[in-house]
């Protein structure tokens, strides 16, 4: 009965308190953005993934914040279908392989080709620089340098350097989130400032 | 309410669960229902029962948790169900429904992209989108494109029902949208094991539509999983998506003959009695039709259909010979088919193997004949239906198949009563005895309330009746005429028609039963067929000419169809003349000059002029036509004015009159078309002058009939066996056929004659395949002779099948070789013909050699050989050495493709010698009144020759021989010998497609002595003459 009543006032509360939002996951091949969403969803980290035909639609209740995570193929062939996932999200996720030096620029040319098409104006942009439990992976400023992030001007970006397989810097990418959710959005009004951090 | 009837609601509320769907999910309805049964006990069995199996029927899934997907199957009825059933819920949908706007609803569809999704609005919109597609809406790609990508957001709600939606329109818009390859992950994602049945099952029915050839083996592993599945949702899921799969990616699905074989062999989920309590206990349904073995028995099929063997152990596995000494895994009973549908596909791949083999058939006999036994109706047809189809099957194997079919005749289902008698019609028109026995319950069907069944039942009856039934079963048809489909009424004109060659005596009664359902309504093909009965009926029964002449002539009166109006007047044109009073029907012909349109009108006007240009036409009679036809010269319009004009000078001068009226022959319309066409398609052959009839064979009338007559038969036939099953057969029994297939009525000569006609659209094939070389175009827009029939330079089942066909141009000579690779394991590469000559070849100069690029097993290519006459007016013989020069790799046998890395070697194969004979450089064909042709030749250009040919037997077999030595055409009569001891035989041709030549022989035969022959020619070339002589000799 005790349990029946608590589920209830779950239930009411999550009317209450429940917010959604929409994030969409984009980047080049193997840059790590199914594994990300494993980790994020279940916490999980599983070494051998199949590249995504396609999509993968996830839903994650992280406290009271509903995430629909839509996590796009990074192969040459879907890279034209991004937009049409990215248009009227929360926030854009761009993974990139931080430690595969010579598709940097190849990423950093789909990033900003994405970041000039009209429909996709004003929504944030996170940039997540994964695979930094390689040696070899450049370190935060050195991939904003390398994304010329400082040039975008007209959005709020953010950019960390996470590992998906450590799970290093999960959390503040989770925070960094959470506060673009729909409702966090509306309270605080675009800066136009990037938020650089670590 | 009792128990009985409770259940039958919760059965209909399951049918209508859509009402309560959104809130109620499909689980739950099933567990009410399920409750339903302890409560309805035993009745509610036979309801319960009745539901999967329906299901199962239409190849759907059949657990319990898939009623929501048994609604939105995607066929069209069930869609409309749906609309309708919405009526029930608010009656202002339908009218929102029903006249659907398709940019409305595209617009609406934008519905998708908002969050949070509203399940059942969407649904109800998707439902829209489909009805939209099933009507026949046609969308841009750009359209169905967006639509596609906003269906896509939908896959974040987790809503079943909606879930299966998006499936089906995923399926659909598959081949309209781009880039559907989008959702391959989250398919892949909702057919892995751990989620839902529903999910699993639909997820790969979809997936396999969207996926690309070499995106499959990504999923095999999932695929094959799923084939061995125990549910049979998933499994007839992933049989029937792999049956789809295999046109694309055979290899890939060749792969998973194991599994299909596993599945198909599976253990059997519904196991009787226990079924019911079983399913109660662990909430899970099963289907009592075990569809899955269906659906295995055809995959396994189309994997392994090239391997005869492999498809007769197929066979035989479930011959249920194996039943008790079959391997222990199989258990007692695991090798037979528990699907009735399996079943049937077992029968039909045995008779394919019975086709292909014939050293099999009789052990598969055995079978057919067991299995006509079988407890299944369905079963038992197909294995009688099979028994009655197959070439050559005797008296006695048809006795039991047509004992269990007048057993289904009498079947309270009219399904079985139809399939019944439609396999019995099929059979009568073959072997109208082995289907006697029937007639009594035939009878019985005559008046049966389905109209189908009853004419099959009249027509069967028509052919397999005696005399004296005929005039009872003609009255029992007149009265249901009008209530049948008019291609029935074509069929009964057909069987009418075939019964008057049968019974001449009765034409008083076919005639009247014909007049009259000409008078009813009617389409074309139906009255085309009753005009052509009659028409058949005047010119073998030439006591009810006068009376055909006169209802045909009362058609035309009054008759919508022009083609058919021209063709009555064409008929009146030939037959009305010789009547006694054919005033009578000049009359009825220039009523169509005054009243019908142009063609008609010109149609009318030919007529009259055979009228006028008739033998037996008096003065008066050739007067008043006259008089007609200057009439006909102020016709409006161009043509029948020229016919006119034509008409007039033709009737006016006596031997232009005898000329066209002895004229028997008519031209090769095949290849007159063919010419003509190319005429017409050549803008410089029409610079250089008018057309030439030179060059174009001509045929007797007689033979022209007769290939009519063929063309018909075969047509009824494809018409009447329709189905894909028979088409092998159908073709096997093409060159025997033939034979029986021509009327009494016909000359003697008919096989001959009409394979001589046939001939010609062969050697337009070749013109075809030759002008597509330009080495060889060059030689001359087409061979002026082909040779007829291919002569073959190898044995049969050898490895390599070659054929020749020789061609004469005005300057050269070109060999065509044939060449049939039936190695599948190689192949052949630059396939050439080296010929030699052995002996004579002088005067002939090798130019050109075409070689075939690539050769693949079964794929016949044509190699060719050319040679120049060095000296156009000698027309060498020669015999050639051949041999078949080629570059051998292997390959693939199953994709034909070439292994990697393999350069092949090179290769010979000797092949039988290549002769080139005077009768290669004769055109066969037929000269009108080659009598006179004869006289006026004289005796200049005439060669007479005796030869005494000791080696032949007999008559039949030397003037056999002579004929295909003067490559000649034979006139009616030549080739069929009346008398053993004496025989004489005219034959034509045109030397080099241009001089007439005629031949005639004398023999005498002499036991003992062998054949003493007198060959005469006379030829308008006199130096042909003594070749041909010399190609006997």
């Amino acid at each position: 009965m005790a349990s029946l009543i608590k589920a209830l006032l779950d239930w009411l509360r999550s009317l209450f308190w429940k917010e959604e939002m929409e994030l969409t996951l984009v980047g080049l091949q193997n840059s790590g953005k199914t594994t990300l969403v494993n980790v994020i969803a279940s916490g999980q980290f599983t070494e051998d993934m199949i590249p995504t035909v396609g999509f993968n639609m996830r839903k994650v209740t992280k406290g009271n914040v509903t995430m629909k995570l839509w996590d796009i193929g990074g192969q040459p062939r879907f890279r034209s279908m991004w937009e049409r996932y990215c248009r009227g999200v929360n926030a854009i996720v761009f993974v990139i392989d931080a430690a595969d030096h010579a598709k940097l620029d190849q990423a950093r040319a789909e990033l900003w080709s994405l970041l000039e098409k009209p429909q996709l104006a004003n929504i944030p942009v996170l940039v997540l620089g994964n695979k930094n439990d390689l040696g070899e992976a450049l370190t935060v400023d050195q991939l904003i340098e390398a994304m010329n992030l400082q040039a975008i001007t007209s959005r709020e970006v953010a950019c960390y350097s996470i590992s998906a397989k450590n799970q290093v810097n999960i959390d503040i990418t989770l925070r960094w989130l959470i506060k673009h959710s729909s409702s966090a959005a509306a309270a605080a009004p675009l800066s136009s400032s990037s938020a650089l951090a670590l | 309410m009792d128990n009985a009837s409770r259940v039958r609601i919760w059965v209909n509320m399951l049918a209508k669960r859509h009402t309560w769907s959104s809130t109620m999910h499909a689980g739950a309805q099933a567990d009410a229902l399920i409750a339903g049964f302890h409560a309805g006990g035993d009745a509610a069995v036979g309801a319960w029962m009745c539901w999967p199996n329906h299901s199962a029927l239409r190849g759907g899934p059949v657990s319990r948790r898939l009623t929501d997907s048994e609604r939105s199957k995607p066929s069209r009825r069930g869609l409309i169900a749906k609309m309708s059933w919405k009526k029930d819920e608010d009656t202002d949908e339908l009218g929102a429904l029903m006249n659907l706007d398709h940019s409305a609803v595209l617009q609406e569809a934008r519905m998708f992209n908002q969050t949070p999704i509203r399940p059942r609005q969407s649904r109800l919109l998707l439902a829209k989108i489909l009805f939209l597609l099933y009507r026949g809406d046609s969308m841009s790609t750009n359209e169905a494109t967006n639509l596609f990508f906003s269906i896509t957001k939908l896959f974040q709600c987790n809503d079943m029902s909606l879930r299966q939606m998006v499936y089906l329109t995923i399926r659909e818009l598959s081949t309209i949208s781009e880039d559907v390859i989008m959702v391959t992950s989250s398919l892949m994602q909702d057919m892995q094991p751990k989620s839902e049945i529903t999910y699993r099952a639909n997820a790969i029915r979809a997936l396999c539509k969207i996926v690309d050839p070499s995106m499959l083996s990504g999923i095999e592993r999932f695929i094959k999983s799923a084939i061995v599945e125990k549910s049979p949702a998933i499994a007839s899921a992933a049989l029937v998506s792999a049956l789809h799969l295999f046109n694309d990616a055979k290899d890939v699905v060749r792969r998973w003959g194991n599994e299909a074989n596993e599945a198909l062999n599976g253990k059997a989920l519904s196991q009787g009695p226990s079924f019911f309590g079983r399913s109660s206990s662990t909430n899970q349904v099963v289907s009592t039709s075990n569809i899955v073995q269906y659906h295995a028995m055809g995959l396994l099929y189309a994997i392994r259909q090239h391997d005869r063997m492999a498809v007769l152990k197929l066979v035989q596995t479930f011959s249920g010979q194996h039943k008790s000494g079959g391997s222990s895994w199989m258990g007692g009973s695991g090798a037979t088919l528990r699907s009735n549908m399996a079943h049937v596909l077992l029968i039909r791949y045995a008779v394919r193997v019975m086709e292909s083999d014939a050293s099999l058939a009789p052990q598969l006999h055995t079978l057919l004949e067991e299995w006509i036994r079988h407890r299944s109706d369905m079963v038992s047809l197909e294995a009688a239906r099979a028994v009655c189809q197959l070439q050559g099957a005797s008296g006695k194997q048809l006795t039991s198949a047509v004992n269990a079919l007048q057993v289904f005749l009498c079947s309270p289902r009219p399904t079985v009563r139809f399939a019944a008698i439609r396999t019995l019609n099929a059979l009568a028109r073959t072997q109208p005895e082995a289907v006697q026995p029937c007639n009594v319950d035939m009878e019985g069907l005559i008046t049966d309330s389905n109209r189908s069944v009853a004419t099959f039942a009249i027509t069967t009856l028509l052919k397999t009746g005696n005399e004296a039934s005929v005039d009872r079963l003609m009255k029992q048809m007149q009265g249901f005429m009008a209530e049948i489909s008019d291609e029935f009424k074509a069929i009964v004109a057909e069987a009418v028609r075939s019964l008057c060659r049968k019974f001449p005596a009765k034409h008083g009664v076919f005639l009247a039963f014909l007049a009259s359902v000409l008078r009813d309504e009617g389409g074309f093909e139906f009255k085309r067929s009753a005009i052509e009965a009659i028409v058949d009926l005047a010119k073998h029964v030439p006591e009810c000419k006068e009376a055909a002449l006169a209802h045909l002539c009362e058609f035309i009166e009054d008759c919508e169809f022009t083609k058919l109006s021209v063709r009555v007047l064409h008929f009146l044109g030939e037959e009305g003349p010789q009547t006694a009073r054919p005033t009578m029907y000049i009359r009825h012909i220039y009523n169509r000059v005054v009243l019908e349109n142009a063609v008609v009108r010109a149609a009318a006007v030919n007529a009259l002029a055979k009228f006028g240009a008739s033998a037996a036409a008096d003065a008066a009679l050739q007067q008043s036509v006259r008089v007609l036809l200057r009439r006909c010269l102020d016709d409006r319009e161009d043509e029948v004015r020229d016919r006119a004009a034509w008409a007039l000078r033709m009737t006016g001068d006596g031997a232009m009159r005898g000329k066209y009226v002895r004229d028997d022959s008519t031209f090769a319309l095949a290849v007159l078309e063919r010419k003509l066409v190319e005429y017409c398609a050549n803008p410089a052959a029409a610079a250089a002058g008018s057309f030439s009839f030179e060059g174009i064979p001509r045929i007797s009338r007689a033979q022209e009939e007769e290939m009519r007559d063929r063309a018909r038969v075969e047509t009824m036939d494809a018409v009447l066996t329709g189905s894909a099953i028979s088409a092998p057969s159908k073709q096997a029994g093409g060159g025997g056929g033939g034979g029986d297939a021509s009327a009494p009525g016909t000359p003697a000569a008919g096989g001959a004659a009409g394979g001589f006609v046939d001939a010609f659209e062969q050697q337009a094939q070749y013109a075809a395949k030759l002008n597509a070389i330009p080495e060889l175009a060059a030689f001359g827009a087409q061979p002026l002779v082909s040779s007829c029939a291919a002569a073959d330079l190898t044995e049969a089942e050898t490895e390599y099948v070659v054929r020749c066909i020789k061609h004469v141009y005005a300057g050269h000579v070109v060999f065509q070789f044939d060449v049939t690779n039936t190695i599948p394991e190689q192949v052949m590469e630059q396939v050439e013909v080296v010929m030699e000559p052995e002996d004579g070849g002088s005067g002939l100069e090798p130019v050109v050699v075409v070689p075939i690029p690539e050769l693949r097993c079964n794929e016949p290519g044509s190699a060719y050989v050319a040679f120049e006459r060095t000296d156009p007016a000698s027309f060498p013989t020669a015999a050639f050495g051949c041999t078949l020069k080629f570059v051998v790799k292997e390959c693939d046998p199953a994709t034909g493709e070439p292994m990697e890395g393999d350069d092949g070697f090179d290769d010979e194969y000797s092949l039988e010698a290549a002769d080139l004979g005077a009768g290669d450089y004769m055109l066969a064909t037929y000269i009108p009144d080659s009598h006179s042709v004869w006289e006026a030749l004289g005796t200049a250009g005439e060669v007479v020759e005796v030869f005494a040919l000791a080696a032949f037997g007999s008559i039949e077999a030397c003037v056999a021989s002579v004929a295909a030595l003067l490559g000649m055409c034979p006139l009616e009569g030549a080739l069929t010998p009346k008398s053993k001891a004496a025989h004489q035989a005219v034959f034509t041709g045109k030397w080099m497609g241009a001089a007439k030549t005629v031949a005639r022989t004398r023999m005498t035969y002499q036991k003992g002595a062998g054949v003493t022959m007198e060959l005469a020619v006379r030829s308008e070339d006199p130096g042909v003459s003594e070749l041909v002589v010399a190609a006997v000799a």
